[in-house]
């Protein structure tokens, strides 16, 4: 047997509103997710087209093994030119979508041109018997939550949604967009946040993809059996470990605040007074009184650390509060109360927002006077705002650079121009590098490493070597919190099509992803020179370490020289 | 001597250092023993009042042990590691 056969794409094009099914390469069976999106941009999209214009690409991937029994497996990518950045970008988000577009045999949708009525909205229905973009006028301008109520009338309990809110729409350079997780009632609540894909959607008219798997089975691997107690024996072995994030990433919050990568006040400090009251274990000790939970985002997930937060009467609030939100949106802001920032958390999820270029716009608004620090409610109000396109809304919805610039303001801690998220380069020096090196910017799930106490001479194949194993996981469809390694991806994908994959092929897959992103960014107009820290990380210390960003760039630089492959690459787990 | 592992987030303190031999018969004693030779460890593993952090998590040769169990005697022979969730996202 061969595994999975037949595969296809979904061609869509917004300017003529038309869906078709073609074959998807078999050359291509290996590139999923962020892979296959790099690939098919290097390829078919010019880099140096306008990000909101019909030129651009946006690319819907699952990964290789999505679709399949393997456990935390349906991770999806989304991927095109970022109007942030005016980079590549790839966005990756839980969910169901991933699973259900694989278990119809689709690899990736891919959305090309613009309606000529920009104020026109459409959807995109996805089924067994194929594809067809429909009128979506009816759900102009709804926020996410009501948008997937009012779609779930129209679809069967099946189905998924991919969706963008008010700030796509608005072609807002820090809109996200939305899948829906496992929950029967289906909540928006899982976002391919960063870099403004949510604005690319909206750019091209599209408002929601709706996914109806139906009764679709699980994809068939080549080896069934050797497969299935592959994935017997990962889930036994994980559910037997320490399980690291049972409790979910907002209780990673006392640890960042204790390394100084709790950042304060627009990163003016590394430790925030109020880690206490930020504290995911908080949100852990409502679940007593108030219900919610812990629960997967995705159906097969082994993992569960997405928290479902309910209010204080018990009702449902907000779902995947996490520690970057409770970072960005709390920390950064001197917001002291997590249910604040879960209120925070519920807004930008309904309007369509990343929540870390938010709330590091919103420390900028702050820091420069716009508002007192700590004010929550004025922070809730700016996002209600949003939908408004109040001058304000605008700077904020366009992220921290935008925001940066309206204000004339001095400190702005970005990179690439996409905001830096909690895990601070300056106590974290080889996550530093990451940030400067990934085509991504400043992005944490392109290869975090946690490790204050590294020496200078290996920061730089720390952070390859960790963009490199984030890089093949986030084309594997596997969620960064499985952490898996190397070998156990390659061993799924040789049981998945009944051939070996080598670690050297492994490695060449994550490689070759690094490559075609660095190529489309030089393409698209980078040079080395834009390797470099905003100016208030390089200045303003931190700690009583004194810490600041002070990594010569010739070690930065070294990240870009591929190092040769060592055993250790291939155990190293993936970090994001 | 047992050895104590360090996971990464916690080697500024241990200058890189991620296994310690240390001369202890008790999980508390190894503890202490690494925060003597490395100002600034003993803070990230225990609390003000001695207690280990909720968010540090013990293992000793790959078995996990409560976190009330300082006094747990070891073996020469044994390797007590210290992990932390270090992630997210």
């Amino acid at each position: 047997m061969n595994g999975p056969t037949g595969d296809r794409m979904i061609r869509v094009d917004m300017t003529k509103q038309t869906a078709e099914i073609v074959p998807f390469p078999d050359a291509w069976k290996l590139l999923g997710g962020r892979a296959l999106s790099a690939r098919i941009l290097l390829e078919q999209c010019d880099p140096k087209c306008d990000p909101l214009g019909p030129g651009n690409l946006l690319v819907m991937a699952p990964g290789v093994v999505s679709g399949t029994a393997a456990p935390t497996s349906g991770r999806i990518s989304m991927g095109g030119k970022s109007p942030l950045t005016n980079g590549i970008k790839e966005a990756n988000a839980g969910g169901n979508p991933g699973q259900d577009l694989m278990k119809l045999g689709y690899r990736c949708i891919v959305v090309t041109g613009q309606p000529k009525d920009a104020g026109k909205r459409f959807g995109l229905e996805v089924g067994a018997d194929g594809a067809k973009v429909v009128p979506a006028d009816a759900h102009k301008g709804k926020w996410n939550y009501k948008l997937v109520e009012d779609l779930a009338k129209q679809y069967p309990q099946t189905a998924s949604f991919i969706s963008i809110g008010p700030a796509g729409e608005m072609r807002l350079t820090g809109a996200s967009i939305a899948c829906t997780d496992q929950e029967q009632d289906r909540h928006p609540s899982r976002h391919a946040a960063r870099g403004g894909l949510g604005a690319v959607m909206g750019s091209k008219g599209l408002k929601y993809v709706a996914v109806d798997a139906g009764k679709a089975r699980v994809r068939q691997p080549a080896k069934r059996k050797e497969f299935m107690d592959l994935c017997k024996k990962y889930t036994k072995d994980y559910l037997a470990g320490p399980q690291m994030f049972k409790t979910g990433t907002s209780t990673v919050v006392p640890i960042a605040n204790m390394l100084q990568t709790f950042p304060y006040k627009n990163r003016t400090e590394g430790q925030s007074p109020d880690a206490a009251t930020l504290d995911g274990a908080r949100i852990v000790e409502s679940f007593a009184t108030r219900g919610g939970g812990m629960h997967n985002c995705m159906t097969g997930c082994i993992v569960q650390c997405s928290n479902v937060v309910h209010d204080a009467e018990g009702k449902y609030k907000t779902s995947a509060l996490e520690f970057e939100t409770l970072t960005l949106l709390g920390a950064n802001c001197a917001i002291a109360s997590w249910e604040d920032v879960a209120d925070l958390d519920r807004l930008c999820d309904e309007v369509g927002l990343d929540t870390i270029e938010t709330g590091a716009a919103i420390a900028i608004f702050m820091d420069s006077g716009g508002m007192a620090w700590g004010d929550a409610a004025g922070a809730k109000r700016i996002l209600r705002e949003i939908s408004e396109g109040t001058e304000l809304g605008r700077a904020i919805g366009n992220g921290a650079v935008a925001t940066g610039k309206w204000r004339k303001h001095h400190r702005v801690p970005a990179v690439k121009g996409q905001a830096l998220p909690a895990w601070d380069p300056r106590p974290l020096k080889a996550t530093g590098i990451t940030y400067l090196t990934s085509a991504m910017g400043a992005d944490h799930t392109a290869g975090l490493i946690v490790n204050p106490g590294l020496p200078a001479e290996e920061w730089a194949r720390a952070s390859q070597e960790a963009q490199l194993v984030n890089a093949v996981t986030d084309s594997s469809g596997f969620c960064q919190f499985l952490q898996p390694n190397l070998d156990a991806i390659r061993e799924f994908y040789g049981l998945l099509y009944g051939e070996e994959v080598t670690r050297e092929q492994i490695a060449d897959i994550g490689w070759q992803c690094m490559s075609d992103e660095w190529e489309f960014n030089r393409r698209a107009g980078f040079k080395p020179q834009d390797d470099v820290m905003p100016e208030c990380i390089k200045q303003d210390p931190i700690g009583p370490a004194k810490l600041v960003w002070d990594v010569p760039q010739e070690i930065v630089e070294k990240a870009y020289r591929r190092q040769p492959l060592r055993p250790e690459l291939f155990a190293q787990k993936a970090a994001g | 001597m047992p050895v104590v592992v360090v996971p990464p987030p916690y080697r500024g303190p241990t200058a890189g250092e991620g296994e310690i031999r240390v001369d202890a018969a008790t999980v508390r004693e190894c503890i202490e023993a690494v925060a003597a030779r490395f100002p600034g460890f003993r803070d990230q593993v225990l609390d003000g009042r001695g207690a280990v952090h909720r968010f540090v998590s013990l293992f000793v040769n790959g078995d996990e042990i409560a976190r009330e169990r300082l006094d747990a005697r070891l073996a020469p022979e044994d390797r007590l590691e210290i992990l932390a969730a270090i992630a997210g996202g």
